[in-house]
């Protein structure tokens, strides 16, 4: 009972802070409620028994990659932030559809979900041995390949980076004189 | 319903605790800061407001409230009173999941001296750390102030750069342990007869590094940098609302940073210990009392030491900083997190 008022508390929360994603102008704004929708869905899976999942939500999405919106945004103008061309309503109107296939793939996934555990076995098996050991022992043995595979993604992709951020010093030579 | 009342007001007695430990000795501290400086510089610092100026801290509080509160013109008014908010809140919830002592029992009861004993407390502490972030560059920017932006995009720099190098140097205590919560990793180390600063000494140069990074303090004090940026963020605030920036950073955040070092490379309330083979406890006669003592002896000291770097060296540039960040600290943080690896197994037996 107690956890299903927490639970509406922090979802009333979360959409809430997404339409003013949507609907604000100013960007600093918009940064905000959606820094709001983050630690909000944070609360969610706090809620749900999801500590680790929740704690990472915080450090990844509410701190390391949200930072990184608030650097781009120190860096706008104050005149710039008060104009209103940042709507697009067309655009708006076209994504609708896929919205709507995105709620049918979370139903259906959450099925899945539901036949793949019809006992709770998988929610007991987390209360037994504890979030974080569940999340390892499954990513090490039966998601393995995938783990791995990912991880050689994010590290070409971090070369990439690091290769197009690079400046080559030969470049420059024929400036600097 | 009687049990559920008692808990709950257990509950509130702890966050009254902790927020009188909080704000209280976080303005106190400032009394210790000045008295430390001063004696580093052979002054005798405060001395005339109550008995060697024990009364300072609350004659500031006083003088602060009652000045005149400023804004800057074309600032944004909500912006910039929402940054002080968030600076002060996520500081301070930090300390729900410090933990101050062992299990004590009061009146047949069992409380543990922390205010959620969750079981990702690490995690939790360095999310809710680094939210810090936000409310210096909404500082920054709501203040419409070239020297506030300049600071405020510094601080964000410096905290991006060493926040993923505290993050990987705090994985090797975590290694040893073999858990998230902070309760269980100081049971951990007393079980294992070990504090974990003896085989991890790289991993807490790193951390006391990234300290004094994310708190601001000297010699990474650049985005206050008093010589050039004026005292950067905090240049439009005035009144209590300028004290409160410097009593968060430099006071509430190197305390709690402190007692997460204390507990992460120290054993937190446990006595001094000698590696592998025991504990001595010199205050064996203080009975009960005695491990919440050396938990507060040793985030003084570590508290001292920090006052102490603060007031003797000078200060970095700040492309150093983030160049020390990334091309010193993450990979010593990432090599003792390998050499850890391997020697993990051993510590558990």
């Amino acid at each position: 009972m107690f956890k299903i008022i927490v639970f509406l508390i922090f979802s009333a929360w979360a959409v809430i802070s997404s339409l003013g994603v949507v609907l604000f102008s100013n960007p600093v704004y918009v940064i905000l409620w959606l820094l709001s929708a983050l630690i909000s869905i944070a609360g969610i899976f706090f809620v749900a028994g999801a500590e680790l999942v929740g704690a990472l939500q915080l450090i990844i999405y509410a701190v390391a990659i949200a930072v990184f919106y608030i650097f781009v945004l120190t860096a706008v103008p104050w005149e710039k932030a008060l104009k209103k061309d940042s709507h697009y309503r067309v655009e708006g109107v076209m994504a609708f559809p896929f919205i709507i296939l995105l709620y049918i793939e979370m139903f259906i996934v959450f099925t899945l979900g539901v036949i793949a555990s019809p006992k709770k076995q998988l929610k007991l098996f987390i209360e037994r041995i504890g979030n974080a050991e569940v999340v390892g022992s499954i990513l090490f043995s039966k998601y393995f390949i995938a783990f791995e595979i990912v991880s050689l993604v994010l590290l070409m992709g971090m070369i990439g980076a690091v290769l197009i951020g690079r400046k080559e010093s030969q470049t420059y030579d024929g400036d600097t004189s | 319903m009687m049990e559920i009342a008692i808990n709950i007001l257990i509950i509130l007695i702890k966050i009254l605790v902790i927020l009188i430990i909080a704000l209280g000795i976080g303005a106190y501290l400032t009394l210790v800061e000045r008295k430390v400086a001063a004696h580093i510089q052979r002054r005798p610092g405060p001395m005339v407001v109550g008995w060697h100026g024990l009364l300072q801290p609350i004659a500031d509080g006083v003088k602060l409230i009652t000045k005149e509160d400023l804004f800057p013109r074309y600032g944004n008014r909500f912006l910039y009173n929402l940054a002080l908010i968030m600076a002060l809140v996520p500081a301070v919830l930090v300390f729900a999941v410090v933990p101050f002592g062992p299990t004590i029992e009061i009146g047949g009861r069992e409380i543990k001296p922390i205010l959620t004993d969750v079981n990702v407390g690490i995690l939790l502490v360095f999310g809710l750390g680094s939210l810090a972030v936000y409310a210096i560059a909404l500082a920054g920017w709501a203040s419409n102030s070239k020297y506030a932006l300049i600071g405020s995009m510094r601080k964000a720099g410096i905290i991006i750069s060493y926040e993923v190098a505290i993050t990987f140097a705090v994985m090797g205590p975590l290694m040893l342990a073999g858990t998230l919560s902070t309760f269980e990793i100081v049971q951990a180390q007393i079980d294992q007869k070990l504090w974990y600063f003896w085989i991890q000494p790289v991993a807490f140069v790193v951390y006391m590094f990234s300290l004094l990074a994310e708190t601001g303090r000297v010699p990474f004090d650049i985005q206050e940098a008093e010589a050039e940026l004026v005292t950067g963020f905090t240049v439009e605030y005035g009144g209590i609302k300028f004290g409160l920036f410097p009593l968060v950073e430099w006071y509430v955040e190197v305390l709690t940073l402190s007692a997460i070092a204390v507990v992460l490379f120290f054993g937190g309330w446990s006595p001094i210990n000698i590696p592998f083979l025991g504990f001595v406890d010199p205050l064996f006669f203080l009975g009960p009392f005695a491990p919440f003592v050396w938990f507060v002896l040793k985030v003084a000291l570590l508290l001292l030491f920090v006052l102490w770097l603060h007031w003797t060296l000078p200060r970095y540039r700040i492309d150093q900083i983030t160049a020390i960040a990334w091309k010193v600290m993450l990979p010593l943080a990432l090599l003792n997190l390998v050499i850890t690896a391997v020697i993990a197994p051993l510590i558990w037996r």
